[in-house]
């Protein structure tokens, strides 16, 4: 009985505790009204990116807008660390990193230093170090160094900037803000960002605070061809594989008759 | 004008893939080998990833290869029994092959793997080829005319084969051997077949000419017939294994490799044989010096995406 209660005591305790962490969550804050050129995305054959215009209004005029772009999954990828063995390069480590969002873009129009504390910044992961902060790595080959968080993270940063899936872009000429309210951007979705759902997330601050916080939803998705081939050679490997042999078999023998010298080798 | 690759999950320039297809098969009508050797490299250098490009290899080899053998098949030059003796070998081969790429890739030394087989054999076939050729077009300008070919002598290995148990008679090749030795020169290909994605055209001819001891046309034809079959058993495996066949890819190679072939055969009959031979064995070896220079050279970058086993984008 005396333990029930004390168990009690404790539950209570730790909702207490709990309960303004909930209230600080940026959806209880005054909703942010945006609107997208488009919600969806869709990977034809000729797909090369994608670039949709976003638009919204700031609650507090004259607040500082920040836009975060992230994805729904999070990524878990394999990262190999090259090393010197003898004369050559080889892979001497691997890690599995987790907890790092797939794609992380974010628009401000001035540095993120002048707009909100770091403690802010990294409570609403606003900018990389609250990122390498949630970034996870798991040792799966190799001796671990203690250097290895700092070339690690790097390491992805440049991974995932050169496919243009991460980048921070601090220039009020990227976000425009229209007489301090009515704010317009754009983002782009490069060829790498594959299919899922994409939240374009629209925080607003007033002298540090967070006034305001707005949400869309962007889907990408296969069509047509793209879509057919990733589904069946992911699900029905066996019949792809056939598939792929009967079709270069065929197209070979045929080549073979028209040109009737017998192709090449 | 940018294609998405649906299984490679990038978009790359259409044209760019055609003129690489068409490149490797000009080169490929004229010197008379596959072009498997050349096309990953290149696939790889424009930013496919390394199983991807070594599997829509394999793929687009099926198609090059079944037109090759369509036209031997009728002009009589396949040796059927040695061919699936091969062949049994190649299955093997490549289903080793495969299962060692899928070790290799969740190790993350698939590429580095590659890499060092690639320097190794093309270095060595690139090098034999570029002194034999060298000495030819040497020995023909000091008699001052064409020096025909040397008789091929009695391979000494074939010799030794042939004692082995399981000896077969082959009537198409004029040949009596042990089944064994065709058997474990296609498991070798095989295996390499899967690492490289490469038809292994150009190790397998000289081998059944001078270790096997064929007539060169019936080598060609029965190379071709086998070439179809082990590619075929590669691609399925990979699709199966790895999912790493993009047939968009596979089809666009296609497309170019096909016209390029047929330019290369036109200009290949105004090349002698000796010149021919020592083009192809100077990009041989530029290719080699180019993928060992990747190997030794400090990286750009320390850290790299490792693709995640079976995983297909």
């Amino acid at each position: 009985m005396k333990r029930t209660l004390h168990s009690l005591l404790v539950l209570g305790l730790v909702c207490l505790w709990i309960a303004p962490a909930l209230a600080a969550t940026p959806k209880d804050n005054p909703k942010v009204l945006t609107a997208a050129s488009k919600n969806l995305i869709e990977i034809g054959l000729s797909y090369k990116g994608d670039q949709i215009h976003f638009f919204g209004v700031n609650p507090v005029p004259g607040a500082d807008v920040v836009i975060r772009l992230t994805a729904e999954k999070e990524d878990a990828v394999k990262l190999s660390v090259k090393g010197k063995v003898g004369p050559f390069w080889m892979t001497v480590k691997q890690y599995e990193v987790t907890g790092s969002p797939f794609i992380y873009k974010i628009h401000s129009g001035k540095p993120l230093e002048q707009i909100i504390s770091p403690d802010t910044a990294r409570e609403l992961e606003l900018g990389y170090p609250a990122i390498k902060d949630k970034m996870q790595m798991h040792l799966i080959r190799g001796d671990a160094a203690p250097e290895d968080k700092d070339l690690v993270f790097k390491g992805m940063l440049k991974i995932k900037e050169e496919a243009n899936l991460y980048n921070i872009v601090q220039d009020p000429q990227r976000l425009e803000v229209a007489e301090g309210r009515l704010f317009k951007h754009y983002f782009r979705f490069p060829p790498a960002a594959t299919e899922g759902r994409y939240l374009v997330e629209s925080f607003c601050f007033d002298k540090g605070q967070l006034v305001g916080y707005g949400k869309d939803v962007i889907e990408i998705k296969k069509v047509g061809l793209e879509a057919w081939m990733t589904n069946t050679s992911q699900n029905h490997p066996t019949f792809f594989g056939i598939l792929a042999v009967l079709i270069a078999a065929g197209t070979g023998l045929l080549v073979g008759v028209i040109f009737r010298k017998g192709g090449h080798h | 004008m940018e294609i998405y690759l649906p299984i490679a999950g990038m978009s790359i320039n259409f044209f760019l893939v055609i003129g690489i297809g068409g490149l490797v098969g000009f080169l490929s009508g004229l010197f008379g080998v596959g072009g498997g050797f050349l096309l990953t490299p290149l696939m790889m250098m424009i930013g496919i990833p390394p199983a991807v490009a070594a599997a829509s290899d394999s793929n687009q080899i099926v198609a090059a290869a079944s037109s090759g053998a369509f036209a031997h098949w009728r002009l009589g030059n396949v040796d059927f029994k040695m061919g699936l003796i091969i062949l049994a070998g190649g299955i093997f081969g490549g289903t080793i092959g495969v299962q060692l790429v899928k070790v290799l890739r969740a190790a993350g030394n698939f590429e580095f793997v590659m890499k060092v087989v690639y320097v190794l054999m093309l270095g060595l076939v690139g090098g034999a080829m570029f002194m034999e050729s060298l000495r030819t077009i040497l020995r023909s300008k000091k008699q001052g005319a064409a020096v025909e070919t040397t008789a091929v002598s009695e391979p000494k290995l074939g010799r030794l084969f042939a004692k082995l148990p399981l000896k077969m008679h082959f009537h198409r090749s004029g040949l009596s051997t042990s089944a064994i030795f065709p058997f474990s020169i296609g498991t070798i290909v095989g295996i390499m077949a899967a690492l490289l994605g490469v038809g292994g055209g150009f190790i397998m001819v000289p081998a059944m000419i001078y270790i096997i001891g064929m007539p060169t046309i019936a080598a060609i034809g029965t190379d071709l017939f086998q070439i179809v079959l082990t590619s075929a058993n590669v691609t399925l495996q990979q699709a199966m294994f790895n999912k790493t066949v993009d047939l968009l890819l596979a089809l666009i190679l296609l497309f170019g490799s096909t016209i390029g072939a047929q330019f290369g055969a036109i200009v290949g009959r105004r090349l002698k044989g000796e010149q021919i031979r020592i083009l192809l064995a100077v990009i041989v070896l530029v290719l080699t010096v180019k993928i060992f220079l990747d190997l030794v050279i400090t990286p750009s970058d320390l850290v790299s995406l490792a693709p995640a086993t079976g995983g297909g984008h």
